[in-house]
């Protein structure tokens, strides 16, 4: 039976929008884009996105992409940065791959090397920072190798990036819609009228009216700024944007009509995002895979149902339960002792080995190879290679909240140590 | 110092008359500065009505929450209950004293023994130039409580209730030689040290990392038990309050909206901007269509507070919005339970229908429209 | 960035001595911080004790040598027009003109510090009123101000004052150019303190119940104690400077030679026209030097002190 995928997107799409209109109750928990989804395998649904994205695109993708290659592909990067005090190995070996119309998301703490590895991406770090190894592939083409001549094909044009705090980098003194009209104007050769509309009609994407979009940058609330932002992300019609911690600093409401923004930017211009973020919550708001980093490492990696509902490295499993859940019946937060190592002097082993609670032997000497089962990639001595994959629950003996009686302190509570 | 708070469990609140302290009518207005020319002419360019008439009580031994967006007036609150902001208008009322003009008294100090703050920025609640034991031991000095040389131990005992263990390895650092999670605890020490019966917390852990908030916040709930503190916290974050707090009271444009036992106000909001809140809170598990579908993502971002919208103050973005709303503001109506919500579909006790996924075009009013609330895609 | 108790060492002070070094390390590691450090470091040896270099200052009576000879090996700086030994007068000079711009500074530096701190946490009037006030001694110009005010100070310190071997004419000049110098100070301050005044822990020292005074001298003098080093020392450049402008226009004392007050002499005596360069340069290129050589140092002081840094975790 051929179907054409794109009659299969279509009819998702209204399936969803359906979904939507009608009141709550009346929609059925498993509803046909549920099933519609279930069915296609990842490879599927990523040809069919492809097809989607090289469609609406309205130029050739880089004359060096190599057909068939995946959209992104980062293989054992490393990003050091140079101290005075040592060598930061901010990124360590991390490896994931992004496919047309993708939603990642990177999560951890501060510290874990996230926002490194989304600059290594775009090669805007700091100047005490380097690349010592790895690839990045983007449709083939590894960005490691190209002078900063050569990225400029790529940076903003295949991949931009909406900064943390972006909403303070807009230039104070510019309308907002010259500054989105100059990244068309220069990268693209447009001429200024042109560049213009497209900067009016890219406002108008993103939720800003025209009136708005002529007004500075401190006329605009942080939402709206954050929004220009985005649309300034987009000028220049790229494959993938990165958004670095993007609704940090925003209100709980302004965040959602973020996160459902990008996800309609998504699911009408076929974007494929990399969301990196310490919210969990956020990531499983928005994304179809996630990326647990620790101390520089990937501990875990997979679709966003299996990283959520069954979670198998202990780190992610702690960091699932320290996120407060309003929709839990028991008010309840897990407390993770210790802190992040020093990454001048990381651990032997296995990185989170000194806070984990299953800690073997080996885990401090020998680096946890990393495994796939399926849809998940694991770091973990818990899942030696040849193991199943099956999840191993982490014990939870520290809780916090509300639930907690407070006269009796949970059980096999460890004692308070000088905390870091 | 009460033992209510330590015989109980956390879903329980205190004795429900063992009101420690409590705000009627509290209002803090400010003047919008003008230029030069406004000063001469006494013109007034506006006022901002951070907080605009509330109404609350805060009972001994409790965790309450006070929830809301920036712009709500929230951390204002906490400012005039510690006295760092005057109040423009209202009654205080504190251990059944009324402590409304204490300003330039002497009592003001006894005050300050028994109210203490805990900053929001672990980075800037520190001076980088004071040394860890300067600071902690800083409120004994200034109030010249107790004999120099007990001091001293004050200070240690303070820094080791707050989970520094050995005092003395700390107290003598500065505060750029600590991590964040450190910085806090010093914060927290620094409060203690006066042995406070109430502490107003604003947003204490949401500079720091996930996995060092719990320990901060465990911290403070051992400290309740303990010492049979009072807790007022302000955050943004409502499912940080659905964990710890007792009570919640959500506020918006400087007016409480609802109130009552957490459990209630999240289970069963009477009021639509809670209920918006608590479906657009996101959660760490992947949500279902169906309940996407249920999130209410309301248009626009709340006004600023010198353009007050007339009535009730969210009736340009609330999905019920009718004719009463647009012209007088509901008080807080008690819906059973110990809740209360200022909602005109509160009277009587009705509950909320259930709410579709979007608010389309916002109900216009000419103080919204200043304000140029955005339209959806 | 947890680190462990032990290992910075417990106790107050041993981060002191690591402070200290760390700091000189930094300043004398840039060039404009080396350059300074030295050519001030040489000037203050020289001007500490003057004497042990070029024995006692030479007067008119007992100066030695012949009227406005050029440099000799006996005499490397010359002559000037009444014999005396150049090289003798500049390194004595050295003393007088960087003791006056000392005290010059510290006047300047106390009511700048201190007009800065109040103006800018007060605010309000107070702020209005001081600033008008250093307004006012902003625009006017030094020179102006000092022959106005010289002889009315003259009149209150009377013409016997002496103060550190610096005699009643000079001591106006010190004072003058404190008074002149102290607004632009007072508004650096300011500045510094306004946005002080607002940061976290002010606020929190406020909820403890410290009052103004105490918080003006334990939470805000410290944090601006870097600027105002920096600006001292900026301040000291200036002072020197100006010190020479008012001697060389006549208002030093003849009898102490400063450099300001040397360049008059050569002034009076036709020096230029008679082509006796070598009674001019000495000074002059000491000035130079010495002006140089604070503004070096203010400069790396002030990038060294007071950091722009925008990483905190």
């Amino acid at each position: 039976m051929s179907v054409d995928p794109r009659d299969l997107a279509r009819s998702t799409d209204e399936a969803l929008v359906d979904a939507r209109l009608q009141d709550a109750t009346a929609v059925p928990e498993s509803s046909a884009a549920d099933v519609a989804t279930a069915k296609r395998s990842r490879r599927e649904r990523a040809i069919e996105a492809a097809l989607q994205i090289r469609g609406r695109r309205q130029w050739a993708p880089p004359k060096q992409a190599k057909p068939g290659a995946p959209l992104l592909e980062v293989r054992d990067l490393k990003t050091y940065f140079r101290l005075e005090s040592g060598t930061v190995r901010a990124v360590d070996g991390v490896s994931f791959q992004l496919d047309y119309g993708e939603a990642l998301g990177i999560v951890g703490e501060s510290g874990c090397g996230k926002t490194t590895t989304a600059l290594s991406l775009v090669q805007i770090l700091p100047p005490n920072a380097r690349i010592v190894g790895g690839e990045v592939n983007l449709m083939g083409i590894d960005l490691v190798k190209k002078t900063e001549n050569q990225l400029r094909r790529y940076r903003w044009r295949e991949i931009s990036i909406v900064f943390q705090g972006a909403m303070n980098a807009l230039n104070p003194v510019q309308r907002v819609v010259d500054q989105i009209a100059e990244p068309i104007e220069q990268r693209l050769g447009e001429p200024k009228a042109t560049a213009r509309a497209k900067a009016r009609a890219l406002l108008e994407v993103v939720g800003i009216p025209k009136q708005r979009g002529a007004a500075y940058p401190h006329e605009l609330s942080g939402g709206m700024r954050q929004r220009a932002m985005i649309a300034m992300a987009l000028a220049c019609d790229p494959a993938i944007v990165i958004g670095d911690e993007p609704t940090t600093a925003l209100d709980v409401m302004v965040q959602a009509q973020i996160l459902e923004l990008l996800e309609r930017l998504r699911r009408d211009l076929g974007l494929s995002l990399i969301l990196i973020t310490h919210d969990l919550s956020v990531v499983a708001e928005t994304c179809d895979r996630a990326l647990v980093m620790y101390a520089g490492r990937v501990a875990e990696e997979g679709a966003i149902g299996e990283i959520f509902r069954r979670p198998r490295h202990p780190y992610t499993q702690k960091l699932l339960s320290s996120f407060p859940n309003i929709r839990a019946d028991r008010r309840t937060l897990e407390v993770i002792p210790g802190s992040p190592p020093d990454l001048r002097a990381p651990p032997p082993g296995c990185r989170f080995a000194p806070r984990c609670t299953f800690a073997m032997a080996v885990c401090s000497e020998v680096v946890p190879p990393e495994i796939t089962f399926g849809d998940v990639r694991v770091a973990c001595h818990l899942y030696p290679p040849g193991s199943d994959g099956a999840q191993v629950t982490v014990p939870r003996p520290n809780a916090i909240g509300a639930s907690v009686p407070l006269v009796e302190p949970p059980p096999d509570l460890p004692p308070m140590e000088v905390p870091a | 110092m009460s033992d209510g708070g330590l015989a109980k469990t956390a879903d329980g609140t205190g004795s429900p008359h063992d009101v420690l302290y409590r705000l009627q009518g509290m209002k803090v207005h400010f003047a919008v500065r003008g230029g030069f020319l406004d000063t001469i002419l006494r013109r007034s360019r506006g006022v901002i009505r951070a907080v605009d008439g509330i109404d609350l009580e805060l009972r001994r031994g409790e965790v309450l929450a006070l929830v809301g967006e920036s712009g709500s007036g929230k951390t204002t609150t906490g400012r005039v209950i510690v006295k760092l902001t005057p109040q423009t208008d209202g009654r205080l009322t504190f251990d059944g004293k009324d402590v409304t003009d204490l300003w330039g008294t002497t009592a003001l100090r006894g005050y300050r023994r028994r109210i203490q703050l805990i900053f929001q920025d672990p980075y800037e609640t520190l001076n980088p130039k004071q040394s860890i034991n300067d600071f902690v031991m800083e409120p004994l000095v200034v109030n010249d409580i107790g004999a120099p040389r007990d001091r001293q131990a004050a200070t240690f005992a303070a820094l080791e209730a707050a989970g520094l263990r050995p005092a003395s390895d700390f107290a003598f650092r500065f505060p750029h030689e600590l991590s964040g999670g450190q910085r806090q605890r010093v914060v927290i020490a620094g409060a203690l040290v006066m042995d406070p019966e109430v502490i107003v917390a604003d947003e204490p852990v949401s500079m720091l990392d996930v996995s060092i908030r719990t320990e901060l916040l465990r911290l403070m709930l051992d400290l309740r038990a303990e010492r049979g503190l009072t807790y007022l916290f302000i955050t943004h974050d409502l499912s940080l309050a659905w964990v710890i707090a007792d009570r919640i009271a959500v506020m918006y444009l400087g007016k409480i909206m609802e109130i009552g036992p957490a459990e209630q106000v999240i289970r069963s909001p009477h009021n639509p901007y809670t209920q918006a809140l608590v479906s657009v809170s996101p959660t760490p598990e992947p949500p279902t269509p169906g309940e996407r579908a249920k999130r209410t993502i309301l248009v626009g971002e709340t006004p600023d507070a010198a353009h007050v919208p007339p009535g009730c103050r969210f009736h340009p973005r609330c999905p019920y919005a009718f004719d009463r709303c647009r012209v007088e503001e509901p008080p807080l109506f008690d819906v059973g339970g110990g809740q209360s919500a200022a909602c005109w579909l509160a009277e009587g006790g009705r509950s909320l229908p259930v709410l579709p996924h979007r608010i389309q075009e916002p109900v216009p009013s000419p103080a919204a429209t200043a304000i140029g609330a955005e339209l959806p895609a | 960035m947890g680190l462990a108790g032990t290992e910075l060492g417990a106790g107050r002070w041993s981060g002191t001595g690591r402070r200290a070094r760390d700091f000189a390390a930094r300043l004398l590691g840039r060039s404009d911080g080396l350059v300074g450090v030295v050519i001030l470091g040489f000037f203050t040896l020289l001007a500490l004790s003057p004497s042990l270099f070029v024995g006692p200052l030479q007067t008119v009576l007992s100066a030695t040598g012949t009227p406005l000879e050029p440099p000799t090996s006996t005499y490397p700086f010359g002559t000037d027009e009444l014999g005396r030994d150049l090289l003798n007068l500049t390194v004595h000079g050295a003393r007088i003109s960087m003791l006056i711009g000392l005290m010059a500074t510290l006047i300047t530096i106390v009511i700048g510090s201190v007009v800065g701190i109040v103006a800018g946490f007060v605010g309000g009037a107070v702020d209005n009123a001081l600033m008008r006030l250093s307004d006012f001694f902003l625009v006017l110009p030094t020179i102006v101000l000092a022959l106005i005010l010289a002889p009315i100070i003259l009149d209150v310190i009377g013409p016997q004052a002496e103060f550190l071997g610096i005699r009643a004419t000079l001591l106006v000049i010190v004072i003058v150019i404190g008074l002149t110098s102290w607004a632009t100070t007072a508004r650096i301050i300011r500045s510094q303190v306004l946005s002080l005044k607002e940061r976290m822990f002010v606020d929190r020292a406020r909820v403890i119940g410290s009052g103004p005074g105490r918080i003006m001298r334990r939470h805000i003098l410290p944090n601006v104690v870097n600027l105002i080093v920096a600006q001292a020392v900026l301040t000291f450049a200036t002072a020197v400077f100006t010190e020479t402008t008012l001697a060389f226009i006549g208002l030093g004392d003849p009898a102490a030679p400063s450099w300001g007050q040397i360049l008059n002499n050569a002034q009076s005596a036709g020096a230029p026209g008679l082509g006796a360069w070598w009674y001019i340069v000495p000074p002059a290129v000491s000035v130079v030097l010495v002006v140089l050589s604070f503004t070096l140092l203010g400069n790396a002081l002030d990038d060294v002190l007071n950091p722009k840094t925008g990483q905190r975790r």
